[in-house]
C-alpha cells in the first residue's frame, strides 16, 4: 500500500511539473488584428530563459527572452504583410503560433500607362493600371479608391474614380481630339500620392486626302493639300503618301514624305494619265492629265 | 572415399528441404520488413522530387482573356518560382531567387534568406498543390494577378533542431509581370 501511494505521488509530481513546464510556454497571446509596421507585445509566464523566434515572409529573428517578461516585437519586424510564425522554446518545450499581418493603409502607387503614343479620337485606346501599396511595399488588398485623370493642355481633363480590388485599379480612356502630350495621372484621394505618365497623342489617319497635279513640261508635279486627320490635326512630317500614275505605258508609283503638312512629287511626263494618291488606308482623289492639261481631281 | 559416401547423403538431405518455406519466404519477409521500416524515411524524399500539382483557372480574369500560351507560361513559371523559393529558403541561397522573382517579392525573400543565415535558421517548404485563379490580366498583357490556394508543409530548423513543423493551406495574392523571356513573381503575399 505504501508503495502504491509512493508511485501515485511520484506520478502526480511528474504531471504537475509537466503542466507547469507547459504553462510556461503555452498560449502565445498575439493580437487578432495586426497591420504592417505595427509593434506589439506577447505576455509570457514562468521563469528562466527561453528562445523566441519570429519567422515572417520578409525576415526572421531569434532572441533570448526571460519568461515572465513581455516579448516586445518591434514595428520593424512586422513590415512585411503576410503569415508569421512565433515560436517560444524553453528547454525541451516549444510552442508556436501562426498569425497574419495585414497591409497598412494605401500610401503608394505603381502605375502602368499604355500606350506611350496613341492616335487622337480613339475609343478606349489608353489603358491605365494602378497597383496600390502601403508604406512598406505591401500590396493593399482592401478596397481603396484610385483617381485617374487624362488631360491635355488647354482642355478639360477626363477624370474617373475606380475602386481598387485586390490591390489593382484599372481604367480605359478615349484619346482626346487634339494632338500633344497628354498627362495621365493616377492618384490616391485624400493623400498627396500621385503618379504621372505622359501619353503622346498624335494625329490619326488622314481625312479627305486631296491633291492637284500640274504638267510642267518636263514632268507632272503632284502636290497634296495640307493633310489633316478627321479632328483637324496635321499629320506628322514623314508620313508617307503614295502617288500612282497610270497611262498607256503602264503604272508608275512614287512615295513622298509629308513635309510641313503637304506631300509633293514629280511623276514622269505623260500625255494621258490618271494619277491617284493614298496614305495608309486612306485613298485620295484621282486626277486626269491630258495634253498639256492641269488636273484638279475628281 | 568418405567424401564420396557422405556427398550423396548430404545432397539428398538438402533436396528434401523445402526451399520455398525454409529460405525464400523468410528472406523475403525479412527484406520486406527492412524495406518497410525504411519507407517513412525514403518515401518523403522521393515525394519531395515530385513537382506540385498546379491547377490554373482563368475564367474570371478581366479585362483581358488569358491566351493558351500565356496560361502554359504562367503555370510553368509559377511552378519554377516555388521551386526557386524552396531552394532559397532551405539552402539559404538568395541567388536562387533571381530567375523567378523580381522587385518587391525578390527583395523580401532575399532579406529573409539573409536573416536566416544570420540566425542559423533554415526553412524546408514542400508545396504539394496550388490552385491558381487568375483574377486580373492587364489590357496590354504585361501583368497578371492570381489567387493561389496552396497546400504546403513547412519545417523551420534552428541548426539541426526542428522548431516548427506544420502542414497547412495558405492563401496567396500573386502578382506576376513579364520580365525578360518569362513571367516573374513581383508580389507573393499570404493572407487570411
Amino acid at each position: 500500500m505504501r508503495k502504491v501511494c509512493y508511485i501515485l505521488l511520484t506520478l502526480a509530481v511528474c504531471w504537475f511539473a509537466a503542466y507547469v513546464a507547459h504553462a510556461q510556454t503555452a498560449d502565445l497571446k498575439i493580437p487578432d488584428q495586426l497591420f504592417a509596421g505595427q509593434g506589439f507585445t506577447i505576455p509570457t509566464s514562468g521563469s528562466g530563459d527561453a528562445t523566441f523566434y519570429l519567422i515572417g515572409p520578409g525576415g526572421v529573428s531569434k532572441r533570448t527572452i526571460h519568461l515572465g517578461d513581455e516579448i516586445k516585437v518591434a514595428s520593424e519586424e512586422t513590415r512585411t504583410a503576410g503569415r508569421y510564425i512565433a515560436v517560444l522554446r524553453s528547454g525541451g518545450e516549444k510552442n508556436s503560433k501562426a498569425f497574419f499581418v495585414a497591409p497598412d493603409k494605401p500610401a503608394a502607387l505603381n502605375f502602368l500607362a499604355r500606350p506611350s503614343r496613341v492616335p487622337v479620337a480613339q475609343q478606349n485606346a489608353i489603358s491605365g493600371v494602378a497597383f496600390v501599396f502601403d508604406d512598406y511595399k505591401n500590396l493593399v488588398t482592401a478596397p481603396a479608391p484610385v483617381n485617374f485623370s487624362l488631360s491635355l493642355e488647354q482642355s478639360a481633363p477626363t477624370t474617373r474614380t475606380v475602386p481598387a480590388k485586390d490591390g489593382i485599379a484599372w481604367t480605359q480612356m478615349n484619346s482626346g481630339r487634339s494632338q500633344g502630350a497628354a498627362q495621365f495621372v493616377a492618384s490616391l484621394p485624400s493623400t498627396d500620392v500621385s503618379v504621372r505618365r505622359v501619353v503622346q497623342q498624335v494625329a490619326a489617319d488622314a481625312c479627305d486626302l486631296h491633291m492637284k497635279a500640274q504638267n510642267t513640261g518636263k514632268a507632272i508635279l503632284v502636290e497634296t493639300d495640307p493633310i489633316r486627320d478627321c479632328s483637324g490635326n496635321a499629320v506628322p512630317d514623314g508620313t508617307i503618301v503614295t502617288f500612282t500614275e497610270i497611262d498607256n505605258r503602264g503604272r508608275s508609283t512614287m512615295d513622298a514624305r509629308v513635309k510641313r503638312d503637304v506631300a509633293r512629287a514629280e511623276l514622269p511626263l505623260s500625255e494621258n494619265a490618271t494619277i491617284s494618291a493614298a496614305t495608309g488606308v486612306v485613298l485620295g482623289n484621282e486626277v486626269h492629265i491630258g495634253n498639256g492639261a492641269t488636273g484638279g481631281g475628281r | 572415399m568418405l567424401q564420396q559416401s557422405l556427398a550423396p547423403a548430404f545432397f539428398g538431405a538438402f533436396h528434401k528441404i523445402n526451399l520455398k518455406n525454409t529460405i525464400i519466404l523468410p528472406c523475403a519477409r525479412t527484406l520486406w520488413i527492412v524495406a518497410a521500416s525504411f519507407a517513412p524515411f525514403v518515401l518523403p524524399v522521393l515525394a519531395d522530387n515530385t513537382p506540385p500539382g498546379v491547377q490554373l483557372s482563368t475564367s474570371h480574369a478581366v479585362p483581358r482573356q488569358v491566351e493558351d500560351t500565356t496560361q502554359k507560361a504562367i503555370v510553368r513559371d509559377y511552378t519554377a518560382a516555388w521551386s526557386a523559393l524552396t531552394d532559397a529558403l532551405v539552402n539559404n541561397d538568395a541567388g536562387a531567387l533571381d530567375s523567378a522573382f523580381i522587385g518587391i517579392a525578390h527583395d523580401q525573400f532575399a532579406a529573409r534568406v539573409r536573416e536566416q543565415l544570420k540566425t542559423g535558421l533554415h526553412t524546408q517548404m514542400i508545396d504539394r498543390a496550388h490552385n491558381l485563379e487568375a483574377v486580373f490580366y492587364s489590357p496590354e498583357g504585361s501583368a497578371m494577378e492570381l489567387h493561389d490556394t496552396a497546400q504546403v508543409e513547412i519545417q523551420v530548423m534552428d541548426g539541426g533542431t526542428v522548431i516548427h513543423s506544420e502542414q497547412t493551406t495558405l492563401h496567396y495574392v500573386v502578382l506576376m509581370t513579364v520580365a525578360e523571356d518569362r513571367w516573374k513573381v513581383r508580389v507573393l503575399q499570404s493572407e487570411k
